[in-house]
């Protein structure tokens, strides 16, 4: 397995030798990737709210988005700012400090989980070895800042959003997590490289959704419950609870909850793309190709065309779910909150169980095909 | 000291006082919700703590169960039990809050001149880093297998518990003597009864046919 | 064990049922997404309404002989009819008409009974106003003819779906002479004639 291309090694060897002391080099790289991942999470909000406006037309028979930028591309630019400008209300008799402090809960850890998404075999924040880990403990984190929001705007609505959307969190967490452990279990690493490593070299027949079909369609069902996703929106069901934890807000802090879900989205279906979908692999094993059209695999354009096709693939990959995820939202039908909890704990539940025993088994079975 | 020393050093210093303060804040405040979101903070800072010391695992599960789990079960348990209660006001409150100061002050004592007073043996091995969830497993399936099992058994009993108390189906039974529940009307008006022939209306519909 | 081991099979046959709808279902959704906008791009796109449309009603002054049988077949009573009676000719002059359009169900029946046809539908609907009190036409108002349609420089006029020619399903950018599916209703009736005569 070659390392592919080390930017961040280049970078600092080229400040070195311009002169700079190698602990400034370093420092000076650390946030530019930081930096490039926030852009690039801005900007897939603003590519996930096109798409899903227009699919969402697609699917009605309406035309969608059109006169805000070529095919309505910069209509959330336009609701952004919108937001932006918009009066900023807090309500009477609220808690001023929780109001303002619950959106913000919501959305860093978001924006941090970030750090564990691999684009490529060095294109990743951080290769900490906590890894995945790191991401399911930092979604824990939002059901605090959705029941600060929810118990902060002194609304009944507001108040029993926060309550559902923290039960539906912490109920649809544990078959995620299971779901997780299966996968982890297989490539003997918590860390998203060395998840996507393990899958890589034989193409499609190499991922995890041949292995893990189950422990698929589990993680992908419970990122949905926890992204609020249509069939599992009773948080903020508006027949119900008009918009739930966020009926009070307005302005930038209903954007930041906006911003959050879409990022969720964004997070969710790139880490399914990681986890089941071999993540910046491609279909065929391009080694294999490179091989046979005699090319050597440390070519440096080989590898640069193989990097910019591994990022292809990631988003390639991930904006399909989040198609599917779209597809599903004019589908289905909302839970009821009694269905949604039975579905999780009785459901969900006892299949990641299985499923987790299961690859276990087959793992002691069969080691050649499950990562003995 | 260089760059990554200080940086290590201002944080440790930050999170020191985020995790202080926070845990003042619990102690002090009189809103109950405030602390229950200050505990969050504690938490959250004590992970940070561990980030400082390496161990990123620890770190993360600190905030997967102290945070995800511990502190949204306490967020709940005071947002659905939110009896609001005015407590008579009792004389002579100071003598209670100024005899739990000295409890606290005089433990704060005790434990700071225990941790004075040991001769910590500092270890000189690097910290394990990424390899310590390696070294966990290792642990909790050989020589911490008893404590490890027990506490997972412990566990399932108090979630057996708290299923048969959430079922309520083995309640001791309730006097069955007493009347059964009263029907639940909701307070209306008593309907005043008309007779069908006494008002005015009917009598202009009748003169019409 | 066996009734416990049939649960589970049921169970599991009820899951894979679950899944094989929502497949279905996702199907037919992804179906609907290569079908056309049926959207009209109202301000600047406008549908050619039918020949029966029931639209804002128009009235012609000089026709009325204040007979108010539309006052007695509406509804509720809605046309107003000011006439006097002019001894000299013996006949009534009528003075002031009105419809209030706000009230109107424009269910026709006015225009139905109407003996010298001085009423007669239009095709306007764009009835919108700031104030309810503007929609109380008056004989003046009711006696202008809105803008047609398809004579409007601003506007595309779009066929109805039942206008188009057969098979075609998009209004937008039909040829020239292209006429309607099956026989239009003089058409039928001409054939009905010859095959009288």
């Amino acid at each position: 397995m070659n390392q592919g291309i080390d930017l961040q090694g280049s970078f600092v060897q080229a400040l070195i030798d311009l002169g700079i002391p190698a602990g400034s080099a370093k420092a000076l790289w650390l946030p530019l990737p930081m930096v490039l991942m926030l852009i690039a999470a801005t900007v897939s909000i603003f590519v996930v709210v096109w798409l899903e406006r227009k699919i969402s037309a697609a699917a009605q028979q309406r035309i969608g988005p059109e006169y805000a930028g070529p095919l309505g591309t910069l209509q959330a630019v336009a609701d952004g700012m919108k937001l932006v400008f918009k009066e900023d209300i807090i309500p009477a008799k609220s808690d001023p400090l929780l109001f303002t402090l619950g959106p913000v809960i919501v959305v860093i850890p978001v924006l941090l989980s970030f750090l564990i998404v691999p684009f490529g075999q060095n294109l990743v924040i951080t290769d900490i070895g906590v890894g995945i880990f790191l991401w399911i403990a930092l979604s824990s984190i939002a059901p605090i800042g959705l029941l600060m929001a929810g118990y902060s705007s002194n609304n009944k609505y507001s108040l029993l959003g926060g309550l559902r959307a923290a039960a539906q969190s912490i109920s649809y967490e544990i078959p995620m997590a299971l779901a997780v452990l299966a996968v982890v279990m297989m490539s003997n690493s918590l860390s998203t490289i060395d998840i996507v490593q393990q899958q890589s070299g034989h193409g499609v027949i190499g991922w995890n959704i041949i292995r893990q079909p189950v422990g698929f369609l589990i993680f992908w069902i419970a990122a949905l419950a926890e992204c609020e996703r249509l069939p599992f929106d009773l948080p903020e069901a508006e027949e119900e609870l008009v918009a739930g934890y966020q009926t009070e807000y307005t302005g930038m802090k209903f954007g930041l909850f906006y911003v959050g879900s879409y990022v969720n989205l964004v997070l969710s279906a790139l880490l399914v793309a990681i986890l089941y979908l071999g993540g910046w692999d491609f279909p065929i094993p391009i080694e294999m190709l490179a091989n046979w059209l005699g090319v050597s695999e440390t070519t440096p354009w080989l590898q640069i065309i193989m990097a910019s096709l591994g990022v292809m693939m990631t988003l390639f990959k991930a904006y399909l779910l989040v198609f599917i995820a779209i597809l599903m939202r004019w589908t289905v039908p909302r839970v009821r909150i009694d269905q949604l909890l039975d579905f999780g704990w009785k459901f969900l539940l006892p299949v990641s169980l299985v499923n987790l025993l299961l690859t276990a088994g087959l793992k002691l079975a069969l080691p050649f095909a499950f990562g003995g | 000291m260089n760059l990554a020393e200080g940086v290590q050093l201002v944080s440790l210093l930050l999170l020191s006082a985020m995790m202080l303060g926070a845990a003042l804040g619990v102690v002090l405040l009189s809103n109950i919700v405030y602390s229950a979101f200050l505990l969050g903070g504690v938490f959250v800072s004590i992970s940070g703590l561990y980030i400082l010391l390496n161990a990123g695992f620890v770190a993360a599960a600190q905030v997967l169960i102290y945070v995800g789990a511990v502190n949204v079960l306490i967020l709940f348990g005071i947002m659905l039990v939110n009896k609001q209660r005015d407590f008579t006001p009792i004389p002579n409150a100071w003598i209670g809050k100024l005899a739990t100061g000295v409890v606290c002050l005089g433990l704060f004592a005790l434990l700071g001149a225990m941790v004075l007073g040991t001769p910590w043996a500092l270890s000189t091995e690097a910290a394990a880093g990424d390899a310590a969830i390696m070294l966990i497993g290792e642990h909790f399936f050989s020589d911490f297998l008893l404590p490890f099992e027990l506490a997972s058994i412990l566990l399932l009993m108090a979630l057996v518990g708290a299923i048969i108390l959430a079922r309520r189906e083995f309640l001791p039974d309730e006097d069955l003597d007493q009347p059964a529940d009263q029907v639940l009307t909701l307070p209306e008006r008593p309907r005043e009864l008309v007779s069908a022939g006494s008002t005015g209306n009917t009598a202009d519909e009748s003169g019409d046919r | 064990m066996l009734k416990f081991l049939k649960q589970v099979g049921d169970y599991a046959k009820e899951t894979a049922q679950a899944a094989k709808y929502i497949g279905q279902g996702l199907s037919v959704t992804f179906d609907h997404m290569r079908r056309r906008p049926i959207t009209v791009q109202y301000p600047y796109e406008k549908l050619i309404p039918s020949e029966r449309f029931r639209g804002r009603i128009h009235f012609e002054f000089d026709k009325c002989i204040a007979c108010e049988v539309c006052v007695r077949v509406c509804p509720i009573n809605l046309p107003v009819v000011d006439w006097a009676f002019d001894k000299g000719t013996k006949k009534k002059t009528l003075k002031h008409y009105s419809i209030d359009f706000g009230v109107c169900i424009f269910c026709g029946n006015c225009v139905e009974y109407c003996p010298t046809n001085c009423l007669s539908m239009t095709e306007e609907y764009e009835l919108a106003a700031y104030d309810r009190h503007e929609l109380n036409y008056d004989n003046v108002a009711l006696g202008r003819l809105p803008y047609k349609v398809t004579e409007d420089p601003m506007v595309t006029p779009l066929r109805e779906l039942g206008y188009l020619p057969k098979g075609v399903m998009d209004p937008h950018e039909l040829p020239a002479g292209s006429r309607r599916a099956g026989k239009l209703p003089q058409e039928i009736l001409e054939e009905l004639e010859t095959a009288e005569k």
